[in-house]
């Protein structure tokens, strides 16, 4: 097959997938350009980054949720509330760090656990029982956050997750002393599992069926992914490194796109997304599988209000606000279908880089806010048309 | 029925009862089937013939009678029960996940892993392509590729990827409830085709059909039932015509061969 051919035909096959990377891709060269590369500046992208995490860890957790036909509208006043429960953890309790952000993380599943009670077991409508924690958690931030008002949080190690950088372990070697070296290798690393993953990939499918994408196809998908993840590292590696919220949203991003596509775990979430009863003839619990997923939701809804709180070094008595339809709208823009069992992890980073991306190009720009919410709404509806219109036309 | 006796015997349900509060769905049915034998099952609408299939393949539990595979007597607490037995059923609404592809369709619930890690296992991918891949050879379905998703696939396709799965795990009985319903003609004969390739592979099949063709078409033996209660169980054989007018006899209650007294006109 000619490259050409290929690129034509990848296009057409695959324009749902690509489509949002390309729209993020025009999204940031347009900014750059619009404020003469300030968007593009490591600060700035560290900026982005730091914002984006709490929103894009919901946006994970939101994915598998929509993906088995239910919705979480509780995340955003979950994540406040133990946000909150955080900050008097290490402020009035005085426990240590190690204690408190495994001790959240355990309520936040236990919180998401309560839910999938009542949509698994009482047979609840999502929308219903999650409506009611978002009533719920929202009365208790305000309860514990009332005798005190908002909490300062004093705990540097903590403040660290949205603030701090990753230090480099290489400082005292004299090569390139104003670079943060180990940032550079961190992304030859990455380079190196994309690179060889790929290559492993392709010899393996080749071996079973012989349908591959020309080699030209190929080496273009090599250079741009490297490419990529290179400048990404150059850049950040020019100023302060890696962010910790970086790492975080790495962390996350890597183990539930390992699971979702590798495991039998991520299988079967799929499985009941597209067809519950068929799930449930093949043996597949639907039940145990909604436990996990709002398990799971819980989980990082605590992670999203540590990461908030840690970033405002503090707990305030309205944090969270408005985080869930964020993170429904990321979800929604980087291709999860509101009918179920479609949606990647990784499509729904994306979709919360675009939504951050635009809230941040047009701050920088100085847009006045009550159009930035248009042009979001406008995103917004443009990306799902998008989806519906090739759905329909790819069948 | 005496040649069938005489013969291995793959399923014996004896006098099964089953009903839903006051409604007598099955009145004592008894059911053989033997080995590489295809069965059609047939009777008008609340006849039982679903709920008894039902009772087999472990969805009910009945309320009397017994049931013996391979003339060992079981219980099913639920589908899965019957399958562990080698009980497949394929249902009428193909039963699949239309997101998934045919590979992810015909290993769903037992995927392979090559990392054991119990829920946490990872896929062997390569695998479960290459023994779908296989799968579908042998039973000489057409389908482009495995990772084809079972939403692009035509109805025929689908039933035919449906089918496939039930036999993929060495089943010893295949149920197929109305496989042919909601299909073009194109590809109800190509299910048609895919049943008769299983029985020269030696599968033993039990079939529902509305369509009387179907069941004279492919299969070998016939039970019609009648409010509960088997009236007939014969061979197929004869002319088409005459056996339909022969059926219909019996699904309207014209003729019962297993009446305990005779029906009067």
């Amino acid at each position: 097959m000619s490259f050409v051919d290929d690129v034509r035909k990848l296009l057409r096959e695959n324009i749902r997938d690509y489509g949002m990377f390309i729209a993020l891709f025009v999204i940031i060269l347009f900014f750059t350009l619009a404020t003469d590369g300030l968007f593009i500046s490591p600060r700035n992208l560290v900026n982005l980054v730091n914002q984006t995490g709490y929103i894009a860890v919901l946006a994970v957790g939101m994915t598998l949720v929509i993906v088995i036909r239910h919705i979480d509208l509780s995340v955003g006043f979950l994540a406040g509330f133990l946000g909150a429960i955080a900050a008097i953890a290490l402020e009035q309790w005085g426990l240590p760090v190690v204690v408190v952000i495994p001790l959240v993380l355990f309520f936040g599943i236990l919180a998401g656990r309560l839910t999938s009670f009542m949509v698994a077991d009482l047979g609840i409508p999502a929308f219903v029982a999650t409506l009611a924690g978002w009533l719920g958690y929202r009365g208790a931030l305000q309860l514990v956050t009332r005798s005190t008002g908002t909490i300062i949080i004093t705990d540097d190690a903590f403040n660290a997750i949205g603030n701090g950088f990753v230090p480099d372990i290489l400082q005292a070697t004299l090569i390139m002393p104003d670079y943060h070296k180990f940032t550079f290798i961190l992304g030859l690393i990455g380079i190196a599992i994309f690179v060889s993953g790929e290559i492993i990939n392709r010899s393996r499918r080749q071996k079973q069926s012989g349908e591959v994408s020309s080699t030209g196809m190929f080496i273009l998908k090599l250079a741009g992914g490297s490419l990529l993840i290179g400048g990404i590292a150059w850049i950040l590696g020019g100023d302060r490194g890696l962010s910790w919220t970086a790492v975080v949203i790495l962390i996350v991003a890597i183990s539930y796109h390992f699971m979702t596509t590798r495991t039998v775990l991520g299988r079967h979430i799929y499985a009941v997304g597209g067809n519950p009863e068929a799930a449930e003839l093949s043996g597949i619990s639907v039940k145990r599988i909604t436990h996990f997923v709002f398990g799971s939701m819980g989980m990082l809804s605590a992670l999203a209000g540590i990461l908030f709180a840690s970033r405002l070094q503090s707990a305030t008595t309205t944090a969270g606000t408005l985080f869930e339809l964020d993170a429904i709208a990321a979800a929604f823009v980087g291709g999860v279908s509101a009918a179920g069992g479609v949606g990647t992890v990784i499509g729904s980073l994306v979709g919360a880089l675009v939504m951050a991306s635009l809230t941040n190009g047009m701050n920088l720009m100085g847009i006045d806010i009550s159009y930035q919410y248009i042009v979001r709404a406008i995103v917004l509806a443009a990306a799902v048309i998008f989806d519906v219109t090739t759905r329909r036309t790819s069948q | 029925m005496e040649q069938t006796t005489e013969q291995k015997l793959v399923v014996e349900m004896r006098n099964i009862k089953k009903h839903f509060g006051a409604v007598q769905a099955l009145r004592g049915v008894d059911l053989e089937l033997a080995h590489n034998e295809v069965l059609g099952l047939v009777g008008d609408n609340a006849a039982g013939k679903s709920t008894l299939m039902k009772v087999l393949s472990g969805a009910y539990i009945p309320d009397g009678g017994e049931i013996l595979i391979e003339g060992k007597r079981v219980s099913f607490a639920n589908p899965m029960d019957a399958r562990r037995q080698g009980i497949e059923m394929v249902y009428q609404d193909y039963a699949l996940a239309n997101n998934l592809d045919v590979a992810g369709n015909v290993f769903m619930g037992r995927e392979v892993v090559r990392i054991k890690l119990g829920p946490l296992g990872v896929m062997d991918y390569p695998y479960m392509e290459q023994e779908t891949q296989n799968l579908l050879q042998r039973l000489n379905i057409q389908i482009a590729s495995v990772r084809q998703k079972v939403e692009r696939l035509s109805g025929g396709q689908r039933q035919a990827v449906a089918i496939a799965r039930a036999t993929a795990f060495d089943a010893k009985v295949i149920i197929m409830d109305e496989p042919t319903a909601a299909l073009s003609v194109a590809a109800i004969d190509q299910v048609l085709e895919l049943v008769k390739e299983l029985k020269a592979q030696g599968s033993s099949i039990i079939i529902i059909s509305h369509r009387l063709e179907d069941i004279y078409r492919v299969s070998d033996r016939m039970i019609v039932l009648r409010q509960g209660r088997k009236v007939s169980d014969t061979a197929v054989e004869g002319d088409i015509h005459e056996f339909r007018e022969r059926v219909v006899a019996y699904m309207i209650g014209a003729r019962d061969d297993f009446a305990e007294q005779p029906v009067a006109g």
